[in-house]
């Protein structure tokens, strides 16, 4: 699959929400779109492209604005592909793909977790790696290493 | 009743919590809590230089080091626009398949000690050795290698180091049978492993379940086949594919994995003897300080001009399709690291193989999944 | 058989004593020391003292013998360090697991969680105080010792139910639960297979039944009830594949999760005490006890105490098969055992004591020879 089949299947769902598709090394490509269209791309790239398998979700902090990528993977195509959008930074937010792909449950808790973005709808966005009460988004630039930070930690009763 | 199963706990096998609930022995409901052995990976990797990283890559799973030593040099060559030698790929390759055999053999090691078989722990420890051995002998260490380069690996092989691998092949070749008998061969292994913690592909696929776990439900799927990275295109081995999705099921398909990764490893130590060579590419940009160059000031100025680029890798770790992000803003750091860890995703999934099966069948499903801690918290 | 017995050797141990402390002393306390009250008293004492002390360096003996064989079945050697081929280890971890300090968790209930090893401790010794190793070593010639012993042996889930649920712990109470389901359930398979022995026998006394043997010992004709026996004793001292009431990979540690130090000790020496109390009873119902076949000749067996040497090889020889057993087999799961403690075990039994109500019916077999008239 190349970059220019993926424009031409999704273009037609997405419209304007579909910001271009980049050639991207290794996979079929990297989809740029808009938060606001992010369920309907998740259905049409996983229904009408066969792209059944979510891999992973990562978020970017690049200070003006974040990134938040999916890494799907087809078995028919036997490829890899990139989604990407790019959130505002002051309220980071975008739709959930978890009611989609399952397995972007954990995926987007830790990508709330470290970089802050939130994922609306998502069934149990609580800390996955880091401990209960944690204020701080580890991954964002503004955190810096080896500073002093204040932590609470909430015990939890069983 | 809510109990904890962790972070002390021997099912574990690694310090995380299972949080179990249960009606009499039934398990009706878990929750994995992880995060233990959180040590910040990613956020270390932005301050340091791109081959400090791979000191990383070993403490993210400390059975597979060199697997994950060799996603993250994957990515990080995409990033920086480095092409490794030849020879250096086969060598990889070779760090590769004996990790891999090293993982699954803790991996039978552990699991069988789970339901309660000693000896066999005994007699896979000893068979490690051999390979831990191995590695020292090339890489000078046991555990923590960082023996990859970007570009490369650090060094080449000492000499006489294939007769032995070869040795240590064939001696490991006549253990696989004999694991097989003391696990298949008993009546009780079988009982208490088949038709346990199924989980068909399509659930597999839905939840983000990869490796030993996804072909054991009879879905042919290996990056090492499907998207050939290194050499692999060039080597000729089967996918292990078991039907059942059951652990019974995972054990054939560990077991058979390891007879491949012994024939993988015959030809590529017949390759090694038949094509010495580099092993790190020469035109390295210096400021990457491969291997041991000094950054100077020179090194500054050259890496300011550097192309910017992103990476991203995907490779059959042991546990099952472990990805990596690279992002590389023409800094002396990367800019972002990010991780795909196949046992984080084979865990996310634990309620649906867990609930409804007995408490004692936790540690044989939980053992059969292969969990490695480092590399979920990373 | 001479009559030198244990006792009669602690009786003039007492008499040498007490005649040597009355010595010291002027009439009328020279006479009340030498009184036969005392004399029997003390030599009571040293008798206990004298059981104690064996049991105790037996078991220990014991722990260093699976020790050593589970290293060899591991391909590894096993304790080597303290003493003659480790052989002193056990008494190092043992005088450790003394010296530390006894941690009772804060919600526990204090009477339960210190009652219940020491009871589990004291009713293991009494077995083994009744169990004759060799004609002149028991504690006393009961018509119904083997009924006796069988009874105390079944005492212990109920001192493992209460210390388990007194450690205020959910792992202890699970284990707990489950020892006591499997030795109950455990527990009638064992009485059949033994009321085949005693069919055949004629007796509950052991020493009657050693002596039934001297024919042909009951493993042969009476295998089915030795595989019942030896499959309940697997069960009954919790070891694997049988051990779930302390499956390690589920339940930590099972019922003794929270204990530690010298009650942790009580409870690891009891468990091998019952080990060999279990050895005991094979080699007593099923081996012929401390005789040897009568095609040995004589010479060979005739020196110091040969009774108890032929015992103890014969005992050791068992539970090194139950060693093996752990070395070579995984662990079932609850419900499996519990399917296969009544359902195969009690027909098994069941169908033992019927093989052996034909045995005394046939009186004489083929290979074996006769059946001694029952009831000597």
């Amino acid at each position: 699959m190349q970059p220019e089949e993926l424009q031409a299947r999704i273009s037609p769902k997405l419209g304007e929400n579909l910001l271009g598709v980049e050639p991207f090394a290794g996979t079929a490509g990297r989809v740029r779109f808009r938060p606001a269209g992010a369920l309907e791309l998740f259905e049409t790239v996983r229904d009408d492209l066969g792209f059944r398998h979510l891999s992973m979700v990562g978020a970017i902090d690049w200070v003006d604005h974040r990134e938040v990528f999916y890494v799907v993977w087809s078995d028919d195509a036997r490829q890899y592909a990139l989604l990407s959008t790019d959130l505002a930074a002051d309220a980071p937010h975008v739709e959930s793909a978890s009611g989609i792909w399952p397995s972007a449950n954990w995926h987007e808790r830790e990508a709330w977790e470290f970089v802050g973005v939130t994922f609306d709808h998502h069934p149990d966005l609580r800390h996955l790696l880091m401990p209960e009460g944690y204020a701080f988004h580890p991954l964002l630039r503004s955190f810096k290493l080896h500073e002093p930070e204040e932590l609470e930690v909430k015990s939890r009763r069983v | 009743m809510w109990i904890n199963m962790g972070p002390q706990h021997p099912m574990t096998h690694g310090l995380w919590n299972l949080r179990v609930k249960i009606d009499g022995e039934t398990v009706i409901d878990v929750d994995p809590e992880m995060g233990f052995l959180h040590r910040g990976i990613e956020k270390i990797s932005e301050d340091r230089h791109y081959n400090e990283v791979i000191t990383l890559m070993d403490r993210c799973c400390y059975v597979a080091g060199l697997a994950w030593e060799h996603l993250y040099i994957l990515s990080a060559e995409d990033a920086l626009h480095v092409k490794p030698p030849q020879r250096a790929e086969y060598l990889r390759v070779l760090c590769d398949e004996f990790q891999r055999i090293g993982s699954h053999i803790m991996w039978y090691a552990a699991f069988v000690q789970d339901i309660g078989l000693m000896s066999p722990f005994l007699y896979g420890m000893r068979d490690r050795d051999l390979i831990l051995d191995l590695f020292q002998s090339y890489t000078g260490a046991r555990l923590t290698y960082e023996y990859l380069r970007v570009g490369g690996v650090r060094s080449d092989l000492p000499p006489g180091f294939t007769a032995r691998a070869r040795e240590v092949l064939d001696w490991l070749d006549a253990r696989f049978g004999e694991y097989d008998q003391l696990c298949l061969g008993s009546d009780i292994f079988r009982k208490r492993c088949d038709n346990l913690g199924i989980l068909k592909a399509s659930d597999c696929v839905a939840h983000g379940v990869t490796g030993p776990m996804l072909r054991s439900a009879g879905m042919k799927r290996d990056l090492r086949k499907d998207r050939p990275y290194s050499v692999y295109r060039q080597l000729d081995f089967d996918v292990a594919v078991a039907e059942g999705a059951d652990v019974t099921a995972r054990y054939l398909v560990r077991m058979e994995e390891m007879r491949q990764s012994v024939r993988i490893l015959r030809q590529v130590l017949d390759w090694l003897d038949q094509n010495p060579g580099p092993v790190l590419a020469e035109n390295l940009p210096r400021w990457l300080g491969a291997p041991y160059a000094p950054i100077g000031r020179e090194g500054y100025l050259l890496k300011r001009n550097y192309p910017k680029g992103v990476g991203f890798s995907s490779v059959e770790e042991p546990h099952g399709e472990a990805q990596a992000y690279v992002v590389n803003e023409g800094g002396e750091h990367p800019y972002r690291v990010k991780f795909r860890s196949p046992v984080f995703a084979n865990i996310s999934a634990a309620r649906q193989y867990l609930v409804g099966y007995h408490v004692a069948d936790i540690p044989p499903i939980m053992g059969s999944v292969d969990v490695c801690v480092g590399e979920v918290d990373r | 058989m001479s009559t030198v017995t244990l006792f009669s050797v602690s009786y003039d141990l007492s008499t040498v004593i007490a005649r040597g402390v009355a010595s010291v002393f002027p009439q009328p306390i020279h006479g009340w020391i030498l009184s036969s009250d005392v004399v029997l008293g003390f030599a009571i004492l040293f008798f206990a003292i004298i059981l104690l002390a064996a049991s105790m360096i037996n078991t220990i003996m014991l722990i260093w013998w699976e020790r050593k064989l589970l290293g060899r079945f591991m391909d590894r050697r096993g304790a080597m360090h303290v003493g003659y081929a480790g052989l002193l280890q056990n008494f190092a971890d043992g005088f450790k697991l003394f010296r530390k300090f006894t941690v009772r968790p804060r919600e526990a209930d204090s009477a339960g969680f210190y009652f219940g090893p020491t009871a589990y401790m004291a009713t293991s010794l009494i077995i083994f105080g009744v169990l004759p190793i060799s004609t002149g070593w028991n504690g006393g010639t009961l018509p119904l010792t083997l009924l006796l012993a069988l009874v105390i042996f079944s005492f212990a889930p109920l001192f493992i139910f209460v210390s388990a649920w007194s450690s205020n712990n959910k792992y202890s109470l699970m284990g707990g639960m489950r020892s006591a389901a499997q030795m109950i359930a455990y527990e009638v398979p064992i009485l059949l297979a033994v009321v085949a022995v005693v069919i055949v026998a004629g007796s509950f006394d052991l020493t009657t039944i050693v002596y039934e043997q001297q024919n042909y010992w009951f493993w042969g004709p009476l295998v089915v009830a030795l595989i019942v026996f030896v499959a309940g004793m697997l069960a009954e001292m919790e070891r694997i594949p049988f051990d779930l009431p302390e499956a390690e990979a589920e339940l930590v540690e099972g019922w003794n999760t929270e204990y530690g130090g010298m009650l942790f000790a009580f409870f690891m020496l009891a468990d091998y005490l019952r080990g060999l109390v279990g050895s005991f009873l094979v080699v007593l119902l099923f081996l012929g006890g401390w005789t040897l076949p009568t095609w040995v000749p004589s010479s060979l067996t005739s020196f110091p105490l040969a009774g108890i040497v032929i015992f103890m090889v014969k005992t050791y020889l068992v539970f090194g098969l139950f060693v093996w057993v752990r070395a070579s087999l995984p662990r079932v799961r609850t419900d499996q055992l519990l399917r296969v403690g009544w359902n195969r075990m009690i027909p098994l039994s069941l169908l033992a004591i019927f093989l052996a109500a034909v045995l005394v019916t046939v009186k004489c077999l083929p290979l074996f020879g006769c059946v001694p008239s029952p009831g000597v």
